[in-house]
């Protein structure tokens, strides 16, 4: 979604000169659409400096709380949360994120993880 | 269905499993949702109690009218209750849980399609699943030459916050006046479309016109449990040439009332055309900290309300006063330059006011302030005490002069002060004329003491406000029957009419029974049950 990503511009920008964000390898189809869906349904709460984000920043590093930058995520836990909630974070339903959408966001955010 | 799963009240497990199947017969058996898990995330995220009291039994997540039709059809033959949804974020308010535990949500989140833009005529016509990013992007696609009005969290439907009564900050704040247009599925299974809707064959009026011929319906279906509404037509702003924004300061705890008593004569003849919010000090202290993902303990850790010479003094170390009021104006250049010569004028007669100003043009990039695209970030809020947390919002709806908001501030506050609570604190411009005193009484969700006490101030309020003559607009769904008792003018009239509607419309109350403290002859047995 273009349009949120137009939207965090600016704070992404100034993220990235505190900080050197790691260049990516190539993505899957499914890392793809998974970043797609990510865009849309998570980035407004994960994106820098957003309520998730900051959240997360009170309990570990920054680099940490951006779960885009995260090295040492597992699919099955990222999965987990997103049904069952974590801190403040409400369930997401499967209507809002069905699992093949849900599979993709974790293959996103798992990328950079050891497998 | 798992073991802990709550029926449906007086309908038996072999009926709830033979209409289970019938229910998956019009959506597939993937869309009728019942594990453990999947009941789970219909829980009310932010419930100020025990959440299971609201669970439901299961939930159907439906993709046109036409299922929503067969959907009702077989309630009513199991007289199951199903409880609507559209995109089930009214956080605070309930978000997908329903009044009456064992009821199945009606999950439509799925019906998700924009299904027209016009640019020409200014609206759009959509389904329940639509949140306001979604039109938003939709809207952005088509050249952004069309404008929301999103409320302060933007993940919930735009139907769903039109129903509810939910307000925006453009000129079209309360989005139930933008409603024109919309398909209804009524109790039986009957579809109905509203307003220039039924003229058959009908042609491009549909969304122009709200009154249609006879009664007008739309408002029926707000805040009420008459149809289920699958398709609206909204009005949304045409992008202005420029909007400003104003950011005015008042210095003294007692200046509540001539912040309100100044504001009220420019409102009401639309120098400011678009809602306002007055900000308590102990809200301006909090916003700008949750926004930045701070919490309470970084300023102050004692318990109760903090001082208010502590808040008084933080304040003025900012260089801000106790009373604060923000808005955008929507207009030309040369239109802005006139109304903001106007509000100068009325505020360079309140000693100490400090006026900010700041302008957007056509052309610029939208920027934050302008508040007309979503954002989720004012939910931090629910973290002040630390998380994880929630909130309940008291509401009452008061006429806009300065002594009579003063006096339901007060009220509010040394409430907050007895119950121990940071006295957190808007007051809403709804509409040209209102005000919504809006007290938000944060809490631990997992701290059992602190969320008693929270329902319990709540609870409190609503007495103390109907007691003085207040009503609220808005509940949540463990308070919704304590919210219609404010309105109990000749042995609750209101609420009887209510009931004779709901009869004749849905006889056997399959549609979200309770909603607004409206049961129906059927229902009513359970109300107030499990409490």
């Amino acid at each position: 979604m273009n349009g949120i990503r137009t939207l965090l511009a600016a704070a992404v920008a100034a993220a990235a000169t505190a900080g050197v964000i790691a260049a990516d390898a190539p993505l899957t189809a499914q890392q793809q659409h998974g970043r797609k869906v990510f865009d849309i349904k998570c980035l407004p709460c994960h994106g820098p400096g957003m309520w998730g984000t900051n959240a997360l920043a009170r309990r570990m590093p920054l680099d940490k709380a951006e779960l885009e930058k995260r090295t040492d995520l597992n699919a099955v836990m990222v999965k987990t949360l997103m049904r069952v909630g974590i801190g403040s974070m409400p369930p997401i339903r499967k209507t809002e994120v069905d699992d093949a959408d849900a599979d993709a966001i974790a293959a996103y955010l798992t990328r950079n993880s050891p497998r | 269905m798992t073991a802990s799963a709550p029926l449906p009240p007086g309908v038996s497990a072999a009926d709830f499993n033979q209409a289970l199947k019938e229910f998956a017969g019009v959506v597939g058996h993937d869309w009728v949702l019942t594990s453990e898990e999947d009941r789970h995330t219909y829980l009310d995220a932010f419930a100020p109690g025990d959440a299971d009291k609201h669970a439901c039994s299961a939930a159907l997540a439906p993709t046109t009218a036409e299922e929503v039709q067969a959907l009702v059809k077989i309630a009513n033959r199991h007289r199951i209750p199903l409880w609507p949804v559209s995109t089930g974020r009214n956080l605070a308010y309930g978000g997908s849980a329903p009044v009456l535990r064992g009821s199945v949500v009606l999950d439509l989140k799925r019906m998700n399609r924009v299904l027209e833009v016009n640019n020409e005529l200014g609206y759009a016509l959509v389904e329940p699943g639509v949140n306001f990013f979604d039109l938003f992007e939709a809207l952005q696609a088509q050249g952004g030459k069309l404008w929301i009005s999103t409320p302060a969290p933007g993940w919930g439907s735009v139907i769903g916050n039109a129903l509810e009564h939910g307000v925006g900050y453009t000129p079209y704040g309360v989005n139930a006046n933008s409603i024109c247009g919309m398909e209804v599925v009524l109790a039986n299974g009957d579809v109905v479309r509203t307003g220039m809707g039924g003229v058959n064959p009908g042609g491009q009026e549909w969304q122009v016109f709200k009154y249609g011929y006879g009664p007008v319906w739309d408002l029926m279906f707000t805040q009420s449990n008459f149809g289920v509404v699958t398709k609206m037509g909204i009005w949304l702003l045409p992008e202005p040439e420029a909007v400003a924004n104003f950011a005015i300061s008042l210095p003294d705890m007692g200046d509540l009332p001539v912040m309100v008593d100044t504001l009220r004569p420019l409102r009401l003849d639309d120098t400011i055309n678009a809602p306002y919010t007055i900000t308590n000090p102990y809200r301006s202290i909090m916003d700008p900290m949750s926004a930045q993902g701070k919490t309470r303990s970084t300023i102050y850790k004692g318990p109760g309300c903090m001082p208010l010479d502590f808040v008084e003094q933080t304040l003025r170390s900012r260089g801000e006063g106790m009373w604060n009021v923000g808005f955008n104006l929507f207009d030309s250049d040369k239109g802005l330059d006139l109304r903001e010569a106007k509000i100068r004028a009325a505020f360079d007669k309140v000693p100490g006011a400090k006026v900010k100003t700041m302008r957007w043009h056509r052309g610029e990039p939208l920027a934050g302030w302008m508040r007309v695209s979503p954002v989720l970030f004012p939910l931090a809020g629910v973290d002040w005490y630390g998380g994880p947390g929630g909130h309940i919002n008291y509401a009452p709806v008061v006429a806009p002069i300065g002594s009579r908001i003063a006096e339901v501030y007060d009220m509010v506050y040394r409430r907050y002060v007895e119950f121990g609570f940071d006295c957190y604190c808007g007051f809403l411009n709804i509409g040209g004329r209102a005000i919504v005193v809006n007290p938000c009484t944060f809490f631990n969700r997992e701290d059992a003491e602190m969320t008693r006490r929270a329902r319990e101030l709540a609870r409190v309020l609503y007495k103390d406000g109907a007691a003085k003559g207040f009503g609220d607009y808005r509940a949540h769904i463990s308070f919704m029957d304590d919210v219609a008792d404010m309105y109990g003018y000749n042995d609750h009239a209101a609420r009887r009419l209510g009931d004779k509607v709901k009869d004749a419309l849905d006889p056997n109350g399959i549609l979200a029974p309770g909603k607004q403290g409206l049961w129906g002859s059927a229902q009513r047995v359970h109300k107030g049950k499990p409490a």
